[in-house]
């Protein structure tokens, strides 16, 4: 299959957040030299992603689970002599895999337990009763209402799909 | 004594209340008041729910920065993923009137407001910064002599620096210097930068597991008796990890304690460990406390 090279996805990456720092990445791979993902999934690279980025291989970046497989230590975004915001710019990719419907299955229960019980760690009987013996006030009970309209608002629910828990 | 809303996030009351326990004992004999808000909800989670939807992520931080407001107060936390969210959301806020306009219109459907009064502080930088090493050192009742600590700040206390803006990003001494303050000694380790890897937990435990794996060596290498760190996330990956590193195809006998650094900070004041939640550690940390009496 032959890839077309565009400018378009560099230009649509340059208009969200941080982007268009990406216009000065020179392919140094200073990023790549201090990325633990790298190092030990061996396969997550950001010179790469960066790279395909401004050859305008959009779907493939997007669809590609490896997106998935950062830490988010941001160290090439401190590293970079360019001031690209790398790790910046991987949450732009992730938010635009994420429309269309590539992200790791499991943050589908983190998005569950947030907006059924306003906490992903919604704890269990057994905590509470720990925290009994220890002397700890009962855990935080957020206005579950709130976080769901404003999830909701911000077009969040529609996104993930979220469906609320069986009463 | 300084009043702060106590944020408390998701894992440490769910998971770790030992952490808890220790920072409500702790803290306020450094002067530092915590006051809980007991509808804060995630603050949410940075590395899941952020990079979803960023816009959805900053509009949720907003409520917790709203309840804060509210009681005019400032935030501390004891997580290093509640503090990036809540310090980054903050900031944006402030300094950017777009997203500050957009996000109000959101919070208007519920009707609150963010007006950008406060400020967002992560326990180290109130240690560090506004109690200081010298006050803390004036107070140590038991000196931790001879013990030798491997420090772990992890990444988001410290990264993205232009915005967190607590310690070089690279080369902090904040915590290692907190650390020697009670009469231990903070030693150095190779891979002491190393991120845990919490961040692909979920997609890649193996290869997660060998980060903690190759840390946990080093810290072993250098004989510490111990490690701290001051963000939740971590303590699980560094504490559970060693149960489970003992698989294949790891096969690796750690026994390195982990304490979180107000653990420490509550035995150099004289706290006895019976006042501590120390029984719930999974890897038991007695070698230490005998050291230490």
């Amino acid at each position: 299959m032959a890839l077309k090279i565009s400018s378009e996805f560099r230009k649509e990456i340059s208009k969200l957040g941080e982007g268009f720092s990406i216009n000065y990445c020179y392919q140094c791979g200073t990023c790549s030299g201090g990325c633990p993902a790298l190092r030990y999934t061996k396969v997550y690279n950001p010179r790469r992603i960066m790279e395909n980025v401004l050859l305008g291989f959009k779907e493939d970046t997007l669809k590609d689970p490896v997106l998935w497989l950062c830490t988010m230590c941001h160290a090439c975004l401190e590293a970079c002599p360019q001031g690209v915001k790398v790790s910046e710019i991987l949450i732009i990719l992730r938010n635009l895999a994420t429309q269309i419907g590539s992200y790791p299955e499991h943050l589908n229960a983190e998005v569950s337990a947030l907006l059924d019980y306003g906490l992903i760690n919604p704890g269990s009987g057994a905590i509470q009763r720990r925290r009994q013996q220890l002397g700890l006030p009962e855990v935080p009970r957020p206005k579950v209402d709130n976080i769901k309209k404003v999830a909701d608002e911000t077009g969040f629910i529609k996104l993930t799909g979220y469906k609320p828990k069986e009463e | 004594m300084a009043d702060y809303a106590l944020f408390l996030g998701c894992n440490i009351p769910n998971r770790l209340p030992h952490l808890e326990l220790a920072a409500r004992k702790v803290l306020p004999k450094m002067d530092i008041n915590l006051i809980d808000i007991p509808e804060f909800g995630c603050c949410p989670e940075p590395i899941g729910i952020q990079e979803l939807s960023r816009d959805a992520w900053m509009a949720m931080a907003a409520i917790n920065l709203c309840l804060a407001e509210e009681k005019g107060l400032d935030i501390i936390t004891l997580c290093n993923g509640c503090f990036e969210t809540l310090r980054t959301v903050n900031t944006e806020l402030k300094n950017d009137g777009h997203h500050k306009e957009k996000v109000n219109k959101v919070l208007s459907k519920i009707g609150k407001e963010y007006k950008g009064t406060q400020n967002v502080k992560h326990v180290l930088e109130v240690l560090y910064n506004d109690i200081g090493v010298e006050k803390i050192k004036a107070n140590v009742q038991k000196e931790l002599k001879g013990i030798k600590i491997a420090v772990h700040y992890g990444c988001h206390v410290l990264r993205p620096s232009a915005i967190l803006k607590t310690d070089d990003p690279f080369q902090p001494k904040s915590l290692d210097e907190l650390v020697n303050a009670l009469g231990a000694e903070s030693i150095p380790y190779l891979r002491k930068m190393l991120c845990c890897g919490t961040g692909i937990e979920g997609i890649d435990k193996e290869n997660q597991l060998w980060m903690v794996h190759d840390k946990l060596v080093q810290v072993e290498r250098m004989k510490a008796d111990c490690m701290t760190m001051l963000c939740p996330l971590c303590y699980i990956q560094y504490e559970m990890g060693q149960l489970q590193l003992k698989k294949e195809p790891y096969k690796a006998q750690f026994k390195v304690p982990i304490m979180y650094y107000p653990e420490l900070l509550g035995l150099a004041l004289g706290m006895d460990p019976s006042e501590l939640g120390f029984k719930l550690h999974r890897v038991k940390v007695d070698p230490v406390l005998q050291k230490i009496q």
